[in-house]
């Protein structure tokens, strides 16, 4: 059983591409996020990744988020605060919705 | 000396002539005259001061030598007697002083400059200044003042000084010193050798005039000289090889003149130089004069110093030195004579008195024998008209008669002497024939010489001319000759020879006798000196036989001299000259006819020779005496005396007087008394003083000095009167003593006395004995370094070491080496210790018999000072405590094993213990035991030290040694019991065990003895510990089904998670009691659990319990609620008896939420220790205990646990106490929760039951039961990625049961997704498909979560693997503490974190 993922890919009124995930991202399908990451069409945008849906993040999902980090922009929720911080994904890339 | 300088002459200003001013034709005068003195600072002449001028006047007219100083720089002007003095600094006229005298000026310059600064005169006494101004460096003597010159002003501008010759009388001077020196030596030596150390060092001291002397002293009555000393002392002068030779010493001995040696360096190199600086060259040799009319007593040698030359004067010093030197020798010699003369008269008043000492035991001997015999036939006669024996009235008046002779014979040498002293000796000479009458003297020795065993020769062919000769003393020359060859021979001949040779007749006595040392012999004619010989057959003698032969030989114109060696013999030579011109023509008379008397006067001699010999006639009277009545002891064996003496008269004499009262054994000496003493001690030794080979004092001092004859007594006999005398003898340990001549009855009285006084101090000595001897104890004397001298034989008995072995020296033969016996010698040493510090001590000990069993003793000790001799003594006895030991030892060794196995828990146990025992009772290095039971191998148990291995386990079967294993395999060959002691290091026995044989092997580790006593004791204890391991395997037996049964009824053995429990029973060794607990697994995960306490402990109320337990664990698994329950136990414990009033708690609990239904049945409240800190009861649900009201319905009450809180449900042994209310006990319990609600909840289980057990331990049943909400989270996944969803499903759920905020489980969540990915990983790669196991726990304040795989971590390397490196990274961040412990079955993470409030 792969631990639940949707990736929504949309773009904003503004014309910035937009990838909502949802769900928990772990070692089982980090790939796929990967893969929808790499795969999103930007057109000379940063990639907007919505994770403010995502429940569970571990060092797995961080490493894709990494491995893209210079062409992304992150949206988080309060229960991914720390594991961005400790990780220091917060300092290599945008992230937006985070209260601290 | 030019004049060069001198132009022309000067004039001075005031026209005053140079010749006034330097007046005179001497060279200074003219150098002065022709002088450039204008060139100079002192300046023309004529300007000088008058006081120069005059002075310049005075020093150039004066033959005194002088010098003028002038001016500041101190200008030198002098006269021509100065020249010598300044040798070749001359010319210095007018240099400045510094210039010339440089050498000296440090001295003589602030001289002058004082005179010139204060106008004061110095003055400088006998300077040396060392001239060469006759041709050799001499020594000279100079005396000289320094004067201040005025100018015309006043002011001092100069020094004048006048010089005087003192070298003279300076030497004068001290030569006489030295003179005087050597004279006040005079009478100080007191030998010739002294006298000469006494001059060399005199001299030594006078170097500058005798540098080196020797004294060269002739031997007396010859010409050599022999060196007698030199100085300096250690000089060491030798004629060099092929110089002129050594001293003429010979020379001037001879001629007696003095001889100057001029070629000293020469003959002899560098004598020593006596403080100057070029050795002598001269010395003269003197004669040494001897006093006056005797000869030269030496010569002696005087070098003369180099600083002088060899004058008249100094010669006659040197000849005043020899003269003084010869007085003081002279003045010694006459010293040793006077001292040799003091000595001569000392030795002769020493001699006079010796004679006088022995010339008294002479007289008195016989005197005894004489007087004693008359005096015992007068009392015979006048008694009571008692006949007196013919035979014995004979040998009584033969013993006179003898004596008589002896005292004549003695009497008439006396007078003989005496005689040729005064010079009145007349002798008649007539021509005889000295063959015949030799030949015929002779004879009537030969029947004592070949009586005494030796070989008679004698040689006298007949002469051509007759030899004059006075008869009456040649007869006494040759038998004084042959009594002394007998008496000093003991083995071989005695030979009388004749022959005629150069005019004289040679007559020689020879025996092959035991000589005389060479030291004696110019002394043997000496007259009273009696040569010490090393044995005679007699000690009589009065010193002066050979000196009156020797007179009477002289008396004839003849000589005799004597040759001898030790050990080989004597020979006297005695030359009579033929015809009678040598003789005073008025002595001589014609031939006479044959003298008569000649038997008469020689009878004595041989008379008293016959004596000596061993079988005298005193064996004729043997019996004489036997018929005496008198008898001093009455009864008893009759006291034994031993009598020695030389005279076989005297011997006699005392057997006589001493027979009828006593045992008499006689010897001839002192040696053979010793030795007869020794081989069995008399009661009492009568002995004469005076003995030949050992004589009295020295006997007494050999027995006194020997422990087994020093008690015997001793009477000492002595001619020599006086108290010295008897002083002696008391002194050397006599116990009385009797001078000669004595009476019978005084004899008799003093020698009864001594014996029986010796008698009653045997006596003392035998009670005190026979005391010592009658102890059962034994006893023993150690001196002060611990020998033990005396013992008794109650010792030898107990010991096995018997008086005959004494002394025994430490180590005592009876002691184990410290090697072998540690304690026993550490014991003895104590006591031993005790004993000095103080005074007494004692110990048990075991000690080895000389037959080598093993004794047990008790000794004790005393310090005692003996009386006698106040050394320090160890008095000890023993007392055989052997049999006791052992049954002490029995008794104790049982009653220790049977606790040991009474104590144990199990058969093992027992027999370890037992095992510990033995080795302590033996004090045994180690016990092993070996069990068989049908294996190969068979199962170990030992008692060794604790530093060696602990017992059985860690010891395998094959590590023990071969010989050990051997011994314990083979004794199972032996039957059960039996004990089996190896030759000294141990024993074994073997018994039978529950499960098979069972040998052990006592190592007793060391050389001791395993004996009879140790054997039976073993075969005793292990008999008994046999018994005991069956008792003990019975027991075990039962004990192990009814802990079966036990653990059966009281609760489960295994405990869903979250839960801890504890039963403690009241009654030991019962694990069960009246109280239970009981959790019951239901579905939906509900869980029963009851806490119940029966009335009344022990069996019976476990009885009841279980039935109780078993009833209510079936009612909650139909599903029942709790009240239900309970109202349903109610009917159940009607029926049971010992049910009634039996307690309940009774709870179903949903452990997802927490919720707690329960009814309680009189049963304590339930303790809920909150998260926070906070504590309640649980106290709904309650109602009455079981049957008391039963049919009638029950309460029940829910609560649900809080997450993180903790539930105690208990019994009342946990919280009831004597005297205290209970609501303190549960509240003590609500505290002990609450501060462990963040333990682990087996800990807090712990814990509560330490904190709540009273001192003397639980005295009732306490059954205590926890949970803790919710319970531990265990999860068990394969390792696979896809598991991690719904172990995070189920980890978050549980979190939230724990009531945790979002972002704290979503960290835990992250964390423990990280372990688990790891661990997932590590699966993929090593293992596929293993489990990877999660358990989380929580308390009220902790979390602890663990990850455990089977694979194996990289450590954490993030350069090579940022994913996994970020994952460990996060997992440390998101946690307080995580630990990585990688290990070979698999991988562990433990995490903790903390819970915030």
């Amino acid at each position: 059983m792969t631990t639940p993922l949707t990736m929504v890919p949309s773009r904003r009124p503004d014309g910035t591409p937009v990838l909502t995930v949802s769900g928990e991202i772990d070692m089982s399908n980090a790939g796929e996020l990967d893969a929808a990451l790499s795969g999103a069409s930007v057109d000379g945008h940063a990639l907007l990744v919505d994770l403010s849906e995502v429940e569970y993040l571990d060092s797995a999902g961080l490493t894709v988020l990494f491995a893209h980090a210079p062409r992304i922009e992150l949206v988080a929720n309060d229960l991914l605060a720390p594991v961005l911080t400790i990780s220091g994904l917060v300092q290599v890339t945008t992230v937006h919705g985070m209260e601290s | 000396m030019g004049d060069e300088q001198a132009t022309e002459p000067m004039s001075a200003e005031d026209g005053q002539p140079v010749e006034l001013l330097f007046p005179g034709g001497s060279e200074m005068a003219r150098r002065m005259r022709a002088y450039p003195w204008s060139g100079t600072s002192m300046g023309d002449p004529g300007t000088w001061p008058a006081s120069l001028r005059t002075a310049c006047r005075i020093c150039l007219t004066s033959r005194f030598p002088m010098i003028v100083w002038w001016g500041e720089e101190l200008r030198f002007l002098y006269n021509d007697a100065y020249l010598p003095l300044l040798g070749s600094k001359h010319p210095a006229l007018a240099k400045p002083g510094d210039e010339v005298w440089t050498e000296i000026w440090h001295t003589i310059g602030p001289m002058l400059r004082s005179v010139m600064s204060s106008g004061e005169a110095t003055w400088s006494e006998d300077l040396l200044l060392p001239m060469n101004r006759h041709g050799y460096w001499e020594e000279t003597y100079w005396t000289y003042s320094y004067s201040p010159l005025h100018d015309d002003d006043g002011v001092v501008r100069g020094v004048f000084t006048a010089v005087s010759d003192t070298t003279e009388r300076f030497i004068g001077e001290r030569r006489l010193a030295v003179l005087q020196d050597l004279g006040s030596q005079a009478g100080q030596a007191r030998s010739v050798a002294e006298a000469c150390r006494l001059v060399a060092e005199t001299l030594e001291r006078s170097g500058a005039d005798v540098p080196f002397s020797a004294i060269y002293l002739r031997r007396p009555g010859t010409d050599d000289l022999t060196p007698a000393a030199t100085s300096p002392r250690d000089a060491s002068v030798s004629p060099l090889p092929g110089g002129p030779g050594d001293w003429p010493v010979d020379q001037v001995l001879r001629t007696g003149e003095p001889v100057v040696v001029t070629d000293v360096a020469e003959r002899f190199g560098a004598l020593p130089s006596g403080g100057w600086q070029t050795p002598p060259t001269q010395a003269v040799v003197l004669p040494l004069a001897g006093e006056t009319g005797g000869g030269m007593v030496g010569v002696m040698v005087l070098a003369a110093g180099a600083g002088r030359a060899l004058d008249e004067a100094y010669e006659s010093f040197l000849g005043l030195v020899a003269r003084q030197t010869a007085a003081l020798v002279n003045a010694a010699v006459a010293y040793q004579l006077q001292q040799r003369r003091a000595e001569e008269l000392a030795e002769l008043d020493r001699a006079k008195t010796a004679f006088f000492s022995n010339i008294s035991h002479e007289f008195r001997t016989p005197l005894t024998l004489i007087m004693g015999p008359v005096e015992e036939l007068r009392t015979a006669l006048a008694g009571n008209g008692e006949r007196v024996g013919e035979d014995r009235l004979r040998a009584e008046l033969d013993v006179v008669h003898r004596n008589g002779l002896r005292l004549g014979k003695l009497v008439n040498t006396l007078l003989d002497f005496s005689r040729i002293e005064a010079g009145r000796m007349r002798a008649r000479y007539e021509p005889v024939d000295l063959a015949a009458v030799t030949t015929d003297l002779a004879g009537v020795f030969r029947s004592a010489v070949e009586k005494a065993g030796l070989a008679f020769e004698v040689d006298c062919p007949p002469l051509d001319e007759p030899v004059y000769v006075d008869r009456g003393m040649w007869e006494k020359v040759v038998l004084n000759l042959l009594s002394n060859a007998l008496k000093f021979t003991f083995d071989g001949s005695v030979r009388v020879a004749l022959r005629a040779e150069d005019g004289n007749a040679v007559v020689t006595v020879a025996d092959t006798g035991i000589g005389i040392s060479r030291h004696e012999l110019p002394r043997l004619f000496e007259r009273f000196h009696r040569v010490d010989s090393a044995r005679s057959r007699s000690n009589e003698g009065s010193g002066i036989g050979l000196a009156l032969v020797k007179e009477l030989v002289g008396l004839h114109g003849g000589t005799i001299t004597a040759e001898s060696a030790e050990g080989a013999g004597t020979a006297f030579t005695i030359r009579l000259p033929f015809g009678s011109a040598h003789l005073p023509s008025d002595g001589l008379v014609p031939v006479r006819p044959t003298d008569t008397e000649l038997t008469t006067a020689a009878a004595p001699y041989v008379e008293e020779a016959l004596r000596w010999l061993p079988e005298g006639p005193e064996s004729r009277e043997d019996e004489a005496g036997t018929s005496g009545s008198a008898s001093p002891s009455a009864g008893g064996p009759r006291p034994r005396i031993l009598v020695a003496d030389d005279n076989a008269d005297m011997r006699d004499y005392l057997r006589r007087l001493l027979r009828p009262a006593y045992e008499v054994d006689v010897v001839t000496d002192g040696q053979a008394a010793l030795e007869a003493v020794r081989a069995d001690a008399p009661d009492l030794v009568v002995s004469d003083v005076m003995m030949p080979r050992l004589d009295g004092l020295r006997l007494v001092a050999a027995l006194r000095a020997d422990p087994r004859t020093a008690a015997v007594p001793v009477l000492l006999l002595s001619a020599r009167a006086g108290q010295e005398a008897g002083i002696e003898g008391l002194d050397a340990g006599a116990d009385d003593y009797l001078v000669k001549p004595f009476s019978a009855d005084e004899l008799l009285a003093r020698v009864r006395a001594t014996v029986d006084r010796a008698r009653l101090r045997a006596h003392h000595l035998r009670w005190h004995a026979a005391m010592i001897e009658s102890l059962q104890e034994a006893f023993f004397v150690a001196d002060e370094n611990g020998a033990v001298i005396e013992v008794n034989s109650a010792f030898a008995d107990i010991v096995g070491y018997g008086p005959e072995g004494l002394p025994y020296l430490p180590r005592h033969p009876w002691l184990p080496a410290e090697a072998d016996d540690p304690v026993t010698y550490r014991r003895l040493a104590e006591a031993y210790e005790r004993v000095t510090s103080h005074g007494s001590g004692g110990c048990v000990v075991p000690l080895r018999h000389s037959d080598g069993h093993q004794i047990w003793v008790a000794a004790t000790f005393v310090a005692v000072a003996d009386p006698g001799t106040g050394e320090r003594r160890i008095v000890g006895t023993l007392r055989d405590v052997t049999a006791e030991h052992y049954l002490v030892q029995r008794e104790t060794a049982l009653a220790a094993l049977s606790v040991r196995v009474s104590e144990a828990g199990s058969v093992s146990d027992a027999l370890t213990g037992a095992l510990e025992e033995l080795r302590e009772v033996w004090r045994a290095r180690d016990v092993t035991a070996a069990l068989w039971h049908g294996e190969a191998e068979p199962a170990l148990f030992r008692a060794c030290p604790a530093t060696e291995t602990k017992i059985g386990t860690e010891t395998g079967w094959l590590d023990l040694p071969a010989e050990l294993r051997d011994r314990l395999a083979e004794l199972r060959d032996y039957p059960p019991l039996r004990p089996v002691a190896s030759e000294a290091d141990g024993a074994g026995i073997s018994l039978e065990h529950p499960a098979g044989i069972l040998t052990l092997w006592i190592d007793l580790g060391q050389n001791r003895p395993f004996t009879a006593e140790d054997q039976t004791l073993l075969a005793l204890l292990t008999g008994h510990l046999g018994q005991g391991l069956h008792r003990v395997h019975q027991l075990d037996q039962q004990r192990e089904a009814a802990v079966a049964l036990q653990r059966a009824i009281l609760g489960p053995s295994h405990l869903p998670a979250g839960f801890a429990v504890r039963y403690e029973p009241a009654t030991r060794p019962l694990e069960v009691g009246g109280d239970w607990y009981d959790i019951v697994p239901l579905p939906d995960e509900r869980i029963g659990i009851v806490v119940g306490d029966c009335v009344g402990r022990g069996l019976e109320a476990a009885a009841v319990m279980g039935q109780l337990r078993s009833a209510c664990r079936a009612l909650l698994l139909q599903e029942a609620g709790p009240a239900q329950v309970l109202t349903a136990l109610d009917k159940f414990a009607a029926l049971v008896p010992g049910a009634r009033c039996t307690t309940v708690f009774c709870g179903v609990l949903d452990s997802t939420t927490g919720r707690l239904v329960y009814s309680s049945a009189g049963h304590l409240p339930g303790i809920l220790a909150h998260p926070d800190g906070g504590t309640e009861l649980l106290e709904g649900g309650r109602s009455t205990p079981l049957a008391v009201r039963p049919g009638h319905p029950r309460p029940e009450d829910v609560r649900t646990m809080p997450a993180r809180s903790t539930l105690l449900l208990y019994t009342d042994g946990l919280v009831e106490r004597r005297r205290s209310p209970l609501t303190r006990g549960i509240d003590q319990a609500s505290a002990a929760v609450q501060d462990g609600r963040s333990a682990p909840i087996e800990d807090l289980a712990t814990q509560v039951m330490r904190r709540m057990a009273p001192d003397t331990g639980y005295s009732d049943d306490v059954a205590l039961l926890l949970y803790r909400q919710p319970a531990p989270l265990e999860v068990a996944f394969p390792a696979e990625s896809s598991q991690l969803a719904p172990v995070r499903t189920a980890l978050r759920d549980w979190l939230n049961r724990c009531e945790l905020n979002p972002t704290m489980i979503q960290n835990i969540l992250v964390a423990a997704g990280e372990a688990c990915a790891n661990a997932i990983e590590h699966g993929h790669r090593d293992a596929p498909g293993h489990t990877v196991r999660l358990r989380a726990v929580a308390t009220a304040g902790d979390l602890y979560l663990t990850v455990a795989d089977s694979g194996n971590w990289k450590p954490p390397r993030p350069e090579a693997n940022t994913h996994r490196g970020r994952g460990v990274a996060l997992m440390r961040a998101l946690m307080q503490r995580v630990t990585i412990r990688p290990g070979a079955a698999g991988t562990t993470v433990d995490m903790h974190a903390r819970i915030p409030r």
